[in-house]
């Protein structure tokens, strides 16, 4: 039922008119966890759900974030897949050895990207393989194996989506161990780039997740996936590798909780108006003037929630968004800290005025007695001529 | 700071057009001529810089390129004059040394009359400078070559420089976005902060635009260093390539010194942008008047510094690269207390970011009405004592709970004073306050002045107590004791080939 209706949306007519001719974007577990950070946004939602590729929808404007990733750090990642694999996954052997204490030298290893076509019929094939493997490893736990290249699918919003897992490490203890290679490096213990930790972290979750909800579906104790991720990674300055084990059950709960808020494209659709439309926003005929005021009608429409914390690092509208929020005088532009402090009051123009004393509606009255004390302070001190230095 | 004043900074940002100064004075040293440093790196490189430069702030810089970063002997060979530099402007920068007791034990320090300091653009620079100077500083002898000593003082330098801007209000390593988002009130959120030429674009914005507007046009044109976009590595990658095509596998100096002239061009374009923002954001704050307190954190600076350098200079010393648990524990009190005091000094030394503390009700700011100087309590052990009482009015709300301990800003170095009763009078609010010390003039404020208590003091908390040096096992780590660790061992790899992204497949597609 599910692939039905997967296939229903991907076709769905109002999707392709939402989307209207701007570059197409397909889920991913990187464009998840960025929907994530955005997921309260309106527009955000509609862009998802009808596939718009955020970062590109806006090319040959000067609203296109840059969005992208140098050649040597993919480079590096690739090096990094490869040393692991070559000579019979030797090196993936030994690492995940000497990280768990158990002895994979002569572990089946099952890898799926090899030998399968590129697409849907290849895919489908690996996320067969892969439940085998999993089913095929919960009855049978004294066995070792590695599935490289695990396909585990899962229906997003009405979408079905197939993430790839780097691992799945399976038979330790008589669990399920998911597995995520990452190309940067651990120095002393510690990831050279924190948050590139958290992504990957978050992504090993979204993965334990998923193969739990294959193992309940054949009919077994999801609890035999592990809540602890194995994330392998460079030592030092070198591509040597050493495992990490880490739990991530609390972030499995957070994931879990995200995908079931993320909108239905069947909602979306009926909530959305029907002349709502990437169109013009993408279309790089018109000046780069026409298609903010085109992206700035449509979200009027729809509605857009910019938080710059979460949309500058997530979302590749954010600098339309920016620049929307200051046409409207909107105090989120200077932070979720400062918007959060004038709740009632959705102009800067307005907050400057009750700064400046200005009799406050009954709305505003909760926030403007402060706001004028703090703009009556400041004005003590950067206009009334300075004081002793023992007043403070 | 108070999110309600960064509203109201905020609006009015954006009523005038520009950033506006949060502070009226500067709150961070800056030195008679700092060493301004900048660095590029290849995506994912994390331990070599594609390109670092050094200079005075405001002078000509050098630029250190070493083609193919990758490669050890032609990243040593082309970092050994930044070393140099380095080594001799941090022994050079000291002067004399001055003995002065050591505030937290009886060993006497030698604190060093000047101090070299680094200026660098952001803190991501300060993240890549920690981790050169964590790979320079413990380099092994690879492949029986001994590296160069000055390769690894450098390192150890960087890797004290780097370490020491955990402590807040420290000078010696100044990322300048920190400092400025510090000192300016702009439209930027913290995460836009981390970008010195928005920043800079805020604070002057171009000719006829709004500082959002210039931020913006400065933020999709200017890319600060060390990160660089993709398409900056896309030219980076084809001039490599072209670099190792025609070097073959030599490292010999002579031979590839001219052949590195195309990528020294190419750094040398984005060196150049922000080798000038540095200097133009500096000569802008030396403008402001430095704050009372910053000769004391300074002092600090200069100690630290005193102690590195005979630790590794004099002493030949090496850090340990994982703290033990003690270590730890005494470093985190130590920082913390570092925070605390440099927020109290701030808020002592500049009426405006005192600002937020009254906003917060962390302070009170009102007219002495009356002055008990005779006021006696009998204290624990029944001795009757002079402690001064006093009443202040002040026209704000004032809420604070009995016992509540203020001091006041003139003697905040002193003993607090206590809050005995808060209540309105007509439109006012009346605080009655008791003197936790004994009665002297010194501590008195004069009836009718405008005084401010606050919780900031600017005293030493309690003297830490001595930690167990055998800690219990519920803080050891599980594992062996970290040693000293070199982590060069990659450096007999083969450089890994770039890959275009348009070459990469998504295997996580749609069915």
């Amino acid at each position: 039922v599910a692939r039905v209706s997967a296939r229903r949306a991907d076709l769905d007519p109002s999707l392709e008119r939402i989307r209207g001719g701007a570059p197409a974007a397909n889920p991913n577990v990187r464009r998840l966890a960025g929907f994530a950070s955005v997921h309260e946004c309106p527009t955000a939602a509609v862009a998802f759900a009808a596939r718009v590729d955020t970062n590109r929808a806006l090319k040959g404007t000067p609203y296109q974030m840059p969005f992208g990733q140098s050649p040597f750090a993919i480079g590096r990642g690739y090096a990094f897949e490869k040393l692991l694999r070559q000579h019979g996954h030797a090196e993936l052997r030994a690492v995940l050895r000497e990280g768990t204490g158990f002895d994979f030298s002569t572990a089946a290893v099952h890898n799926l990207r090899d030998g399968f076509p590129l697409s849907t019929p290849g895919r489908t094939m690996r996320a067969q393989v892969t439940r085998d493997q999993l089913r095929q490893v919960v009855t049978h736990p004294d066995e070792l194996a590695i599935v490289d290249g695990a396909i585990l699918p899962r229906e997003i919003g009405g979408v079905r989506v197939d993430f790839e897992a780097d691992e799945l490490a399976i038979g330790i203890e008589g669990a399920v161990l998911v597995g995520e290679n990452k190309s940067w490096p651990v120095v002393d213990g510690r990831p050279a780039d924190p948050d590139a930790l958290g992504s990957a972290l978050d992504q090993s979750a979204t993965y334990v997740l998923l193969a739990r909800e294959i193992v309940a579906d054949e009919g077994l104790d999801p609890s035999l996936v592990s809540g602890d991720a194995l994330l392998i990674t460079p030592r030092n300055t070198g591509l040597s590798p050493v495992l990490h084990r880490q739990n991530v059950e609390s972030r499995v709960s957070r994931i879990e909780r995200l995908l079931e808020g993320v909108p239905q494209v069947g909602d979306i659709t009926r909530s959305v108006p029907v002349d709502v439309t990437f169109e013009r926003v993408a279309d790089m005929n018109l000046e780069a003037d026409a298609r903010i005021d085109a992206f700035a009608d449509l979200t009027d429409q729809v509605g857009r929630r910019y938080e710059a914390g979460s949309c500058l690092t997530s979302c590749g509208f954010a600098w339309a968004c920016r620049a929307c929020e200051f046409a409207d005088a909107a105090p989120s532009l200077a932070g979720e800290r400062a918007a959060r402090a004038v709740p009632s009051i959705d102009r800067l123009d307005r907050v400057a005025q009750l700064g400046a004393g200005a009799p406050p509606t009954a709305g505003e009255a909760p926030v403007a007695q402060e706001l004028a004390r703090a703009g009556r302070l400041v004005d003590e001190v950067f206009v009334a001529p300075p004081r002793r230095r023992r007043s403070a | 700071v108070n999110a309600t004043l960064e509203a109201l900074l905020a609006s009015r940002v954006h009523a005038d057009g520009r950033a506006l100064r949060r502070t009226t004075l500067c709150h961070t040293h800056l030195a008679e001529d700092p060493l301004a440093v900048v660095v590029w790196r290849l995506g994912g490189e994390r331990f070599r810089a594609s390109a670092i430069a050094w200079g005075s702030v405001g002078g000509d810089y050098q630029i250190a390129v070493a083609g193919e970063p990758r490669n050890r002997d032609l990243y040593f060979g082309a970092l050994l004059p930044f070393a140099e530099a380095l080594c001799e402007r941090v022994a050079a920068s000291t002067g004399a040394y001055e003995e002065r007791a050591s505030p937290r034990s009886e060993r006497v320090d030698r604190i060093p009359t000047g101090a070299q300091q680094l200026v660098v653009a952001n803190r991501t620079t300060v993240e890549a400078l920690a981790l050169i100077g964590r790979y320079l500083g413990y380099l092994s002898d690879r492949s029986g070559v001994v590296p160069d000593p000055r390769l690894l003082e450098a390192g150890r330098h960087l890797r004290f420089y780097t370490r020491r801007t955990r402590v807040v209000g420290q000078s010696l390593l100044v990322p300048l976005d920190r400092f400025v988002a510090q000192h300016w009130a702009t439209l930027l959120s913290p995460v836009e902060q981390a970008n010195l030429a928005s920043l800079d674009a805020q604070i002057e914005p171009h000719p006829g635009m709004h500082a959002f507007e210039s931020s913006a046009s400065a933020e999709a044109t200017m890319v600060v260093g060390p990160e660089p976009t993709e398409e900056l590595d896309r030219i980076a990658m084809t001039l490599l390539q072209d670099f190792n095509a025609a070097r073959g596998r030599s490292t010999d100096i002579a031979v590839v010194e001219p052949l590195t002239a195309p990528i020294k061009a190419h750094y040398r374009a984005l060196v150049d942008r922000d080798w000038d923002l540095i200097a133009r954001v500096v000569e802008r704050e030396r403008g402001l008047t430095e704050a009372p307190s910053v000769a004391r954190r300074w002092e600090d600076d200069r100690r630290a510094l005193g102690r590195h350098l005979e630790w590794v200079v004099t002493r030949g010393g090496r850090y340990r690269t994982l703290d033990t648990p003690q270590q730890a524990a005494m470093t985190l009190r130590s920082l913390e207390e570092a925070k605390r005091r440099y927020e109290a000094e701030c808020a002592i030394d500049d009426p405006a970011l005192m600002i937020g503390s009254l906003l917060d009700g962390d302070a009170l700011r009102g007219q002495v009405v009356e002055v008990d100087d005779s006021h006696t309590i009998t204290n624990p052990s029944g001795r009757n004592v002079r402690r001064a009482r006093l009443r202040l009015r002040s026209d704000d709300p004032v809420v604070a709970p009995e016992g509540k301990r203020l001091w006041w800003t003139s003697t905040a170095h002193d003993d607090p004073w206590a809050v005995i009763d808060v209540h309105q009078e007509r439109t006012a609010f009346v605080v009655e306050l008791q003197l936790t010390a004994a009665t002297r003039a010194n501590r008195l404020p004069a009836v009718g002045e405008r005084i401010t208590m606050s919780i900031h003091h600017t005293g030493r908390d309690a003297w830490p107590m001595p930690l167990p040096s055998d800690p219990p096992w519920t803080h050891m780590p599980a594992g062996a004791a970290p040693i000293i660790d070199a982590i060069d061992a990659g450096d007999t790899e083969s450089e890994t080939a770039p890959v275009l992204s348009d070459a990469v497949p998504n295997p996580e597609t749609l069915s």
